[in-house]
């Protein structure tokens, strides 16, 4: 069946966007609220993270318990999450409970209780989250190496800041809420089965008319440091290295995608190949795209044994820069089919769907189709990625090391 | 989901889905659930082997033979392998646990034949001296990686508590010294016991051709030899020792608790799953309300884990060190609640909707599916449809689920914590 995107804009300003998907019964649906972690004024770092617990501590009629109870008597498999620009709070589940579910999130979003006594138990959680995360340096290395990396505020950790959470209040916390929870700026991606027409007229009912919030532009600062080591006597050095590429909205988005595809798609991808198959150094290695509206990296994780640490990021950095000195036919073939056969596979989840649609049009004010995602691969070739690369050399690496030795950085 | 009387619900598995078996003269087993309108296919080989199929002096080897089998065979090197699998666009890889090992990938359709025909061919691996040998160090980081993961160590060492000598306590990754000590001869040993085709199930679910799908199969295992396979199964109860462990680099305690659960061939293992569900979900539980809620525990769920001829409740928690103590006698507390009291009839509708839900999120991705057909037929023998799950569910009533808290004792558990040396 042909694709098919469905898109409203609310007289209140804020934008539905759907994707029907006949071959499921389950639907999926994402708010976008505009109050990400770099949102958050300088010293409140860790303030969306807690802004995103409180709000389903109580809401409308509901007190914290009977809010609980509500979502879990409709089968929620629900998800939150903080990213740069927005707080993400959205579920999955069987398409005739959608009408409710929005209705419970409606409350979440515009008339969340924010108690005084709810707020400490909401901020002592994140809090505790955030310490957890020195014992996990797999995940705590790429919140580091993205904190450096972008300009602040833009990489600011998803997970918060220890100093400024310990001196949060409840009443300044419950002013950005209110400030950054802005009706007009919201994106609601829905995907899967439901009914658009239904779902529009709800959102508009339940937003209602819309009362402009003036919001403070992000002020772009400087970025990190160029190395970072963190000491932890672990059996490991977690390896971190991130490089700036061209940005989602930017013409050479393909380009950066099929040579990052080239560089680590697969396993016979080359940095797979180089320090795993051939030098056994790492059993986890790979790099990754990220990128923000306002600028993308290439993220890339080793871990290894400290007396293999050098030896190792010394292998990923020669991969980086041996790029543009050529790529085959037959590894581009590859890099090509795996990319365009994980946006298929991706398209068959409606929650993959949800946070696609959602993702395209804050980052290029419409959402691609699939055949436009296909066709743009095809059209790359092996003259244009390089063309690319030599255009954008590899010259500025971010690198964060944690664990119990240092490395040698370029 | 909400379950409603006097209307179905309304399930995408109301389209045709067609399952189909064969089982070949040499015992390999291929089963197939044809979905047409499905945009992929997830196919997925089977073994049935893992940690407690081996002996302690060959401790790793089912999960070192899963790494070994990407090295290729007589015709293939490993970069020859991977490069098949990225030429058809595969997302591919391969898991073992203590009682499986399982190779899977998931293809648009056009590819699925010719992934199907390369992990066959993967099934009789070379097992090359110098593969191995690099593979070994890959192997040790891999161990190395999870030692820096102690919500993962936690769990592995609470495992080897519980079980003590019963072979279900050993490591999955095995030991750096078991690992240094293996050879490639007692690998080529443990293959030619193990992988023997009537040890081994190969199915696929989405949009494939059936009778394709089984020439292929055949073609390449045809030849291969049944012989004797076996496992020795025994229920075990658990030690119900308590163990507690420090680590200098530790800032958190992560603690696990083990009950002894159903097996995956009982009956009875849906209402142990919506008990998992009622004492440890993510959000809505016990757990949940009584310490996540209450910002003193980070962590704390629950899971049920069946597994052959035995089962397993497993829970983690994870908070703060001066936290620790109130945070365990409060999942003593709730526990002994239970034990006295059971569940309630509210808890018990909420669990059924999210268990229901999950399975149809599940289930409409092929990859979700291969899972359940694959570990059906490893376990029971016999193809389950969803609907049959769905309705084994909407069926339980309380007393199932209270009748499964007498039978485990839930309150008599095996508990091991790993946190920094000034803990509990």
């Amino acid at each position: 069946m042909e694709q098919r995107i469905d898109k409203c804009v609310l007289p209140n300003g804020m934008v539905v966007l759907g994707e029907p998907m006949p071959e499921v019964e389950s639907v999926a649906f994402d708010f976008m609220l505009p109050g990400g972690a770099a949102c958050m004024p300088p010293g409140y770092a860790g303030a969306a993270n807690v802004i995103s617990e409180w709000i389903f501590r109580g809401a409308g009629s509901r007190d914290s318990r009977q809010l609980g109870d509500a979502l879990d008597g409709l089968g929620l498999q629900r998800s939150t999450s903080i990213g740069s620009s927005h707080i993400y709070v959205g579920a999955a589940l069987e398409s005739s409970n959608l009408a409710p579910a929005l209705a419970l999130y409606g409350d979440i979003i515009l008339n969340p209780h924010l108690s005084d006594e709810q707020f400490e138990p909401a901020r002592q959680l994140i809090i505790e989250e955030l310490q957890s995360l020195d014992d996990e340096p797999r995940q705590r290395i790429m919140i580091e190496l993205r904190k450096r990396f972008y300009p602040d505020p833009l990489g600011r950790s998803n997970m918060g800041e220890l100093e400024d959470l310990q001196s949060l209040t409840a009443c300044k916390t419950r002013e950005l809420a209110k400030a950054y929870l802005d009706v007009q700026q919201i994106i609601l991606a829905v995907a899967g089965k439901y009914d658009f027409e239904a779902v529009c007229r709800q959102i508009e009912s339940l937003f209602g008319p819309h009362h402009p919030k003036p919001l403070s532009a992000i002020k772009i600062g400087a970025r990190g440091p160029k190395y970072t080591h963190i000491p932890h006597e672990g059996a490991q050095v977690h390896i971190g290295v991130m490089t700036p590429t061209a940005r989602f909205a930017d013409e050479a988005y393909y380009d950066a995608r099929l040579a990052v595809s080239v560089l680590s798609g697969g396993m016979s991808s080359r940095l797979f190949t180089e320090v795993r198959e051939k030098r056994g150094l790492c059993y986890a290695i790979g790099a990754k795209y990220h990128s923000l509206r306002e600028a993308a990296g290439i993220a890339c994780y080793a871990g290894t044994s400290p007396d293999k640490a050098q030896e190792t990021y010394d292998v990923v950095l020669a991969e980086f820069h041996r790029l543009a000195k050529g790529i085959g036919e037959e590894e581009m073939a590859r890099a090509k089919i795996g990319l365009k056969s994980s946006v298929i596979l991706q398209s068959e989840s409606s929650s993959s769907r949800a946070g696609a649609i959602g993702s395209d049009y804050y980052m290029l004010g419409r959402v691609r189709m699939l055949d436009e995602v296909k066709q743009k691969i095809e059209e790359t070739s092996v003259e244009s990625v390089l063309g690319f690369l030599r255009s954008r050399p590899f010259e500025d690496f971010t690198v964060v090391t944690i664990g119990p030795k240092e490395i040698r950085v370029e | 989901m909400i379950v409603r009387k006097g209307r179905p619900p309304c399930l995408p598995w109301g389209r045709a889905m067609e399952f189909k078996q064969k089982t070949l003269s040499n015992g390999l087993v291929l089963i197939g659930e044809v979905n047409p309108p499905a945009k992929s296919a997830a196919v997925g080989y089977f073994v049935r082997t893992g940690a407690r199929d081996e002996t302690l002096d060959i401790n790793g080897v089912s999960h070192f033979l899963e790494h070994m089998l990407f090295k290729g065979t007589e015709r293939l090197n490993s970069f020859q392998v991977n490069e098949a699998f990225d030429s058809r666009g595969a997302q591919f890889n391969a898991f073992t646990s203590e009682e499986q090992t399982v190779f899977y990938a998931s293809v648009l359709p056009e590819y699925l034949v010719d992934i199907t025909a390369l992990w066959a061919e993967l099934m009789r691996p070379a097992l090359r001296e110098d593969d191995f040998t690099v593979e070994k160090n890959v192997i040790k980081e891999e161990i190395a990686m999870y030692q820096d993961t102690p919500t993962f160590d936690v769990v592995d060492r609470c495992r080897s508590l519980h079980f003590a000598t019963h072979p279900c306590g050993y490591s999955v990754l095995g030991t750096n010294e078991s690992v240094d000590a293996l050879t490639a001869e007692q690998m080529r040993e443990y293959f030619a016991r193990r992988y023997a085709p009537n040890n081994i199930i190969v199915a696929c679910a989405g949009s494939f051709d059936w009778n394709r799908f089984c020439a292929v199969v055949e073609a390449a295992s045809g030849q291969w030899r049944a012989q004797e396979v076996g496992r020795p199964l025994s229920h075990f109860e658990g030690t119900r020792q308590k163990v507690r462990a420090d680590k200098a680099n530790l800032k958190r305690e992560h603690i696990c608790l083990m009950h002894a659960g159903v097996s995956a061939q009982d009956p009875r293992r849906f209402a142990a799953s919506l008990l998992s569900m009622i004492v440890g979900d993510d959000y809505g539980s016990r757990f949940y309300w009584e310490l996540v809620d209450k910002a003193l525990a980070e962590e704390a769920t629950m899971h049920y884990g069946p597994m052959d001829g035995t089962g397993l409740f497993y829970s983690y928690l994870r908070c703060g060190t001066p936290n620790a103590g109130r945070v365990v006698a409060i999942v003593g507390g709730i526990f002994r609640d239970l034990v006295a009291h059971g569940i309630t009839g509210e808890e018990l509708t909420k669990a059924k909707n999210k268990v229901l839900s999950a399975l149809v999120l599940k289930n409409e991705l092929p990859m979700g599916r291969l899972g359940d057909l694959g570990s059906n037929w490893m376990y029971l023998g016999e193809y389950r449809s969803i609907e049959a799950d769905v309705e084994a569910i909407k069926a339980l009533t309380v007393d199932d689920v209270n009748h499964i808290i007498q039978e485990i004792h839930l309150d008599s558990y095996t508990q091991y914590s790993l946190g920094p040396a000034t803990g509990i």
